[in-house]
Parts: structure tokens; sequence; C-alpha cells
């Protein structure tokens, strides 16, 4: 994916390969620079070296999870900042209420929101 | 208690020869032996009688003595023999008792045991199924994410044109997929409900702001029905209510949902919000979720919040009920302390009432 500085960059973590291609496809119209990661550790170093406007977070993933990486990102001055929102079918009162202690900026359980649902949420916050 | 093992108690008891006998018989030899020695020693009869009188009277005076005090302790010997013999009786109860709580204690404990090990079982059962409810409805929703959005944004032409006839059968797609999406929810909510894992979280919560944020996931949904969909807030500031907000927001999204499957296309429908009033229990806020749809049968009325129901009328709309979302709301209403009902004529829509108690500690809020 070219990268153009004048976009802003959304990265989606995400491990299904399908739900990834379609959220991807979809934020694209939007005139965002997408990167993709696959796992928790792929996220972590995606993260440290492009610092994306937004971030989008599953929350089961291969190896480190979903709160692991919330932890990550929060817990590091040069990406404490980014906003982030969890996206994920997990949604459960005690799931939420880890990522709202963690810093979570939203969380949206998949399978209730479309994705232009989805670009709505991002465009509150960046 | 133990009984003192060396105590016999039939001596104490025994009657043996009276002490006062034995003293006079005692006493009337020894007068009879001095008499003889005397009046065998040639001692004139004077002499004999200034000595014999004393001794006598004296062995008499210690005769009776002896025998009194024998008499008094054969007495007090009776008395502790019953004392004893009473207080052996109620050791032997008292051993049995203790007999008896000890065979108890160890029924009670191997009770308690049986009991621990059947309740930890219960746990682990209970921890099962949640781990499958949640896996199994978080294994489902994923793929179903995936069609989902895959409908939706052919819908929308996101993937190209479709043709009139392509898009009314993706249409029927998409809302099935809505319709698995809204079970499982509800599934998921109700399982959530029984295992009584619902340790509500009361927090002091602007009702007026949380209505919006919930209207504001339905605007997509009334663009695309034509349906009106409208907020009446009181013109004063509303009091904080105790709530919590993930269960509440639950409550509104049901009732807004019911009204907007109930309500044809072109329908409107409001959610207005009351001024705080006082009741019986203290002050509250109270929500109506009122709608142009198709109404309540008079003669439904009384299940209308019953598990699974849904109206005969239902299947004259389009919807994909489960019957279980007033079931769900109900519950969450009464676990705030708030009542929940509805007016409805058939035909001419439905106003579904609900309270929320305002938050005792916020009141000036």
């Amino acid at each position: 994916m070219e990268n153009d500085s004048s976009k802003k960059t959304i990265l989606i973590v995400e491990d299904d390969e399908f739900l990834r291609s379609l959220t991807a496809k979809r934020l694209e119209k939007e005139n965002y620079h997408i990167e993709v990661a696959v796992d928790g550790e792929n996220a972590i170093s995606v993260i440290e070296t492009i610092h994306p406007n937004l971030i989008l977070l599953d929350l089961l993933l291969p190896g480190k999870d979903g709160f692991e990486v919330l932890k990550k990102i929060r817990g590091t001055d040069a990406t404490k900042a980014i906003p982030v929102i969890i996206f994920s079918n997990l949604g459960q009162k005690e799931d939420i209420e880890k990522a709202k202690a963690l810093g979570v900026d939203d969380f949206l359980i998949k399978a209730n929101f479309t994705l232009d649902d989805v670009v709505g949420k991002i465009k509150k916050l960046i | 208690m133990e009984i003192p093992r060396h105590i016999h108690l039939t001596e104490l008891g025994r009657r043996t020869v009276n002490p006062m006998v034995f003293w006079g018989v005692i006493t009337i030899v020894l007068s009879v032996v001095l008499f003889l020695i005397i009046s065998a020693s040639g001692i004139q009869s004077e002499v004999y009688l200034l000595f014999l009188v004393p001794v006598i009277a004296y062995l008499i005076t210690m005769g009776f003595f002896v025998g009194y005090v024998t008499k008094l302790n054969r007495e007090r010997n009776l008395l502790l023999a019953d004392q004893i013999r009473e207080e052996a009786t109620k050791g032997a109860e008292f051993k049995k008792l203790n007999q008896d709580l000890e065979t108890y204690a160890k029924q009670l404990f191997d009770k308690d045991f049986e009991l621990t090990l059947a309740n930890k079982r219960l746990q682990n059962l209970e921890q099962a199924k949640s781990k499958f409810v949640s896996v199994t409805t978080h294994q489902l929703r994923t793929p179903l994410s995936a069609i989902k959005w895959t409908f939706h944004m052919l819908l929308k032409g996101d993937l190209g044109p479709t043709t009139k006839d392509q898009h009314t059968f993706i249409e029927k797609g998409y809302e099935s997929t809505q319709r698995m999406i809204a079970i499982i929810n509800d599934l998921l909510n109700v399982d959530y409900m029984e295992a009584d894992r619902s340790d509500y979280n009361f927090l002091p919560i602007d009702l007026p702001a949380l209505i919006e944020s919930v209207l504001f996931e339905f605007a997509n949904q009334a663009e695309s029905k034509t349906i009106k969909l409208k907020c009446i807030k009181p013109p004063t500031a509303s009091p904080k209510v105790s709530a919590d907000p993930i269960k509440l927001s639950m409550v509104i999204e049901n009732l807004i949902d019911n009204a907007m499957k109930y309500t044809p296309k072109g329908g409107q429908v409001t959610v207005s919000i009351g001024d705080a009033r006082m009741n019986s229990v203290g002050s509250s806020l109270e929500v109506i979720v009122s709608d142009t749809g198709i109404g309540i049968p008079p003669h439904e009325r009384d299940k209308i919040f019953h598990r699974f129901f849904r109206g005969s009328n239902a299947t004259k709309v389009q919807t994909d009920g489960t019957g279980l979302g007033l079931f769900i709301s109900r519950d969450i209403v009464e676990k705030h302390g708030g009542a929940i009902w509805f007016e409805s004529e058939e035909g001419q829509g439905a106003q579904f009432h609900f309270t929320i108690p305002v938050n005792r500690n916020n009141l000036s809020n």
C-alpha cells in the first residue's frame, strides 16, 4: 500500500483474513491509509515503527491478545495518546470493563455493527 | 466429666455397728473389770466409788459424743453418696450426649464435605457452561460478521453495481443475518441473566446522554427504514439516575429496536424523558418509548413480558425478534428498582414506559 503523507493511517489488527480485507477495503474508500497486523507481536512492532493515527484492535489474537497490546500501547509514552477502538466479537461485561480500565476509546462488537457504523465511530475520534 | 474411680459408693452408705452401743458395752466391761480388780486388791469401797464414778461419767459422755459425731458423719456420707450417684447419672448422660454430639459433628462434617464437593462440581459446570456459551457465540458471531459486512457492502454498492433483483435477494440475506445475530445476542443475554453473574455496577448516570448515545446507533437503521426517530428531553437538566450503564443501554436498545421493528416505513418512534417524580420509594425518572406501529392485541397484554413471547400480529411485519427482549428488559429494570409497563391499542402503536430511581447521593446534579 502506498504511503501518502496527507492521509491518516489506521492500523487494523485482525487475525481473520477475510474480515481484515473487508475492513481494509471499506476504510480505504474513506481515503485512509491502511496498515495491517495479524497478531499481537506483529501489532506492537508495527505501532512502534509507524505510529498510526488510530488502531482498530481485535481481542482474540494468536500469541499476545488485544488486552496485552492495549496495555503496551498505553504504557509507552510515544504511543499512549493514539486512539484505540476495540473491534471484537467478545463483548461480555467483563471484557468491556477490562478494556475501559486499560484506557480504550471505544468498544465495538463486530456482529452488531456494519463497516459504515465503524467509519462513523472512527470519524468521531480522528 | 469423669467420676473418680477410687470412691466405692457401697462403702459410703454401709450400715456398721452403732458406735454408741459399742461404747456402752466397752464402758460396762471396763467398769466390771475395774470393780473386780479393785475388790480383789482390798481398796475401800468409798475410794473405789471416788474413782469409778468420774471414770464412768467420762466414758458415757465420750460415748455420746463419739456416737453423735459418727451419726453426723454417716448422714454426711449418705448425702454425699446421693450426690455422687446423681452426678454419676448426670455424668453418664453427659457422656452419652457427648458421644451423640461427636456422631452428629462427624455426620455434619461429612455432609459439609459432600456439599462442598457438590458445590464445587456445580461451579465447574457453571463455568464450563458460560465458557461454552461465550466461545460458541463468539465463534458464531465471527463468520456472521463476515456475511453481514459483505451483504452490507454489496447493498451499499461498495463492491460494484447489482441488479434490482440481486439487490432484493441480498437485502433478504442481510436481514436473515441480522436476525441470527439478534438471536445469538439475546441467548447470550439470557445466559448472562440466568447465571446471575450480573453483579450490577451502579453508577450515577446521565440518562438523557445515555439515551442519545443509543439513539445514535439506530440513526442508520431509522434512515434506511424512513422512520422518524425523535428524542424529547425535559427543559431542565435531569438528575442523575443510579444505573448500570451497559444493562440500562440494553433496555433502551430493546425498546427502540422493538418500536422500529413493529413500525412500518414512514412511521415515527419517539423517546421522551420525563421530569423526576416522587413515588413511595423515592424519586425516579420515567422514559417513554412510543411508536406508530401495529400495537399489541388486547388479549395478549398479559404475555408480553413472557420469555419467547411474540405478538400474534408480529408476522404482519418483517421482524427478527426472538421474544426475549422484553423478558430481559423487565428483569434489568426490576433489578434497578424500577418498573416497566405499556399502553397500547391495536393498530394505534404502543407506548412503553419504564422508571429508573434517581441516584440518592447525587440529587443536586
